[in-house]
């Protein structure tokens, strides 16, 4: 894996047209970040001193016990979670300083997401449910539609474009939860647990659509997992416990 | 319209919010419509007897809720203070009316049908009263008690004819009822008395400066030009109704309010996570602010139009069963409903987007 040379991250924020070297390599870059939830009385370390980065082309599986800190990590990366310590760099950005406006807009643009239990917007047909990450990245209706029709045609879910998530099957959710993710092109995406709620096929065939997206459109897919069949298709494995990164 | 599909997925709770809204659109529109009905019914009559001045005892303003006495020697006094053409007197007394054992009120009117102004307004069927024995009533009346034209009115142990029906004389919690002069006098059983006179003055004099003299020579009486007459009733009529109007539909409004807030309100806890994943997938806040403002005003003008669609069959049955409901609706009438209607909207949504901020998008991953 070749990575750039460190950046620097004093870039003005709200400038996300990145075409630098260190973008196209590096997709993202956690440095020594710590996330610490306060309760009433406790204080709870969900990310201790982490350090991790990524590049295009690569497909990163966390594992680790519940309460590892796995998704923690997820939602820092994708700039949901602020962290307590350290600096979190997406496609070359310091992110740590952003405003929700400037994450909403790199979430809507350059992230795909898929949820461990699909969280499809069940009022919504199948083609609605695609098109509306692209209409919050600021396409137009017609283009979404047609997009997205496209889209599901290569999955061959087309059939269903009209139907409602509750008359499709665990794992056609999941298809058109990997085809939300993807519909932008985003050049990262984040998995949380894509494959917990599927039958052993099911769950192959949604890991062999990420990673056929990430083979054809150089991304980098960072998933948390339980499932340890998974390690097969990863390029690295990243082991969390207590907060920690135990084995990179 | 994603803001609408949302929705799409509760139809029933949908529906039923669209008629409650409804229902408090209907009720607020004909709470208008009545005093639209009432305004002109209690004040149509002064409105059409298009006189110069009107003269009443002192301190009293106004026919709706005043009292007046006059003496007949009054009038003599009035018509011969110069530029005085006509001083016609005119009696008003509430009355008991009595049918097969039911009793009802009416306001009587007594006027001189053949020299003066102060008799009904506008005639919907037969004539005016021209004897002593004649009545007019207002429709609405006539209707609600099952008199018709030719039948007899027991009024006081004097039995009248019905010899012409009115509009414009439904004052909702009374109506009007027109008789001569002289039979209103032994009806009371006062023949020197009258409410007020009723002056016609010649063209080439200034009523204003005719009304000074009277005040100059007729000390204890008051003058008002007409217009100051008819806003005096009018502030009267108002000071009674428009209490009751404003609450009742302060009520609806905060029914309505309640109501849209709620439904709003419910759709985002239950669709919280589906806000929370919207949310991690790059919603602008724009976005979201405009799904729950859409959605107000969606549903809120959907209750408009099915409140109106519903109002004015309804209001022809009420005023079938209820001939003295008596209602008037305007363009304008509908428009600041529908424009009170989307304020509204809008301050439900202010409520709902309050919630909708507390959602986060980390618990898409929960």
């Amino acid at each position: 894996m070749v990575f750039a040379a460190e950046i620097e991250t004093d870039i003005p924020s709200g400038g996300i047209h990145m075409n630098n070297v260190a973008e196209r390599n590096n997709v993202f870059e956690i440095k020594g970040v710590t996330k610490i939830f306060n309760g009433e009385s406790t204080r709870t370390f969900a990310v201790r001193d982490v350090s991790l980065k990524a590049g295009e082309g690569e497909f990163i599986i966390l594992m680790g016990p519940s309460g590892s800190g796995k998704t923690t990590l997820l939602t820092m990366i994708a700039g949901l979670v602020s962290a307590n310590e350290g600096t979190v760099h997406i496609f070359g950005k310091n992110i740590t300083h952003y405003t929700q406006r400037e994450l909403q807009k790199i979430r809507a643009e350059r992230i795909g997401f898929i949820f461990q239990n699909f969280h499809l917007i069940d009022s919504l047909t199948v083609l609605e449910n695609i098109s509306l990450v692209q209409h919050f990245s600021g396409t137009g209706r017609t283009h979404t539609r047609l997009h997205g029709m496209e889209l599901l045609r290569s999955f061959k879910m087309e059939c269903h474009a009209h139907k409602f998530p509750q008359q499709l099957s665990q794992g056609e959710k999941q298809r058109v939860a990997v085809a939300r993710a993807i519909i932008n092109n985003p050049r990262l995406i984040i998995a949380d647990e894509p494959t917990a709620s599927l039958e052993s096929r099911q769950g192959f065939e949604i890991i062999n659509l990420l990673n056929n997206y990430k083979k054809d459109h150089r991304a980098c897919v960072i998933a948390a997992s339980h499932d340890i069949r998974l390690k097969r298709y990863a390029d690295r494995v990243v082991w969390m416990e207590d907060g920690y990164i135990k084995v990179d | 319209m994603y803001a609408i599909k949302f929705l799409r997925k509760q139809p029933l709770r949908l529906v039923f919010t669209i008629g409650g809204i409804a229902l408090c659109v209907i009720l607020m529109l004909f709470l208008f419509s009545v005093y639209g009905g009432v305004a002109d019914g209690s004040v149509k009559y002064i409105r059409e007897n298009k006189v110069d001045l009107w003269v009443l005892q002192r301190n009293a303003t106004n026919i709706l809720r005043g009292t007046s006495f006059l003496s007949t020697g009054h009038g003599s006094v009035l018509k011969s203070i110069e530029g005085v053409e006509v001083a016609a007197p005119v009696l008003f007394v509430l009355v008991t009316v009595k049918k097969e054992g039911k009793e009802s009120t009416v306001y009587l009117t007594g006027y001189d049908p053949l020299t003066g102004p102060g008799g009904p307004p506008e005639i919907v069927a037969g004539r005016s009263v021209r004897s002593d024995d004649e009545i007019v009533l207002d429709r609405s009346f006539a209707a609600k008690f099952g008199y018709a034209l030719g039948d007899d009115v027991l009024i006081n142990d004097e039995t009248l004819v019905v010899v012409g029906l009115s509009g414009g004389t439904n004052a909702f919690v009374i109506q009007y009822a027109f008789i001569t002069l002289q039979k209103a006098r032994e009806v009371i059983g006062f023949s020197g008395i009258v409410t007020c006179f009723l002056l016609r003055i010649h063209d080439s004099y200034d009523a204003a400066t005719v009304a000074e003299t009277i005040r100059d020579e007729l000390p204890g009486l008051e003058v008002y030009t007409h217009d100051v007459f008819l806003r005096n009733n009018i502030r009267e009529m108002e000071a009674g109704f428009l209490p009751l109007l404003y609450t009742i539909a302060s009520i609806g409004a905060i029914v309505l309010t309640v109501i849209l807030s709620m439904l709003l309100s419910i759709n985002i806890i239950e669709r919280r996570k589906d806000f929370a994943v919207i949310k991690t997938l790059g919603a602008p806040i724009r976005f979201l602010n405009n799904a729950i403002i859409i959605q107000a005003c969606g549903i809120s003008l959907a209750g408009c139009a099915a409140g109106l669609i519903l109002f004015f069959p309804m209001v022809t049955v009420i005023e079938k069963l209820s001939p003295e409901v008596s209602t008037k609706t305007s363009v304008f009438q509908i428009i600041t409903i529908v424009v009170v209607v989307i304020i509204i909207a809008l301050i439900s949504s202010w409520f709902s987007l309050r919630r909708l901020r507390r959602i986060y998008p980390l618990e898409a991953f929960t």
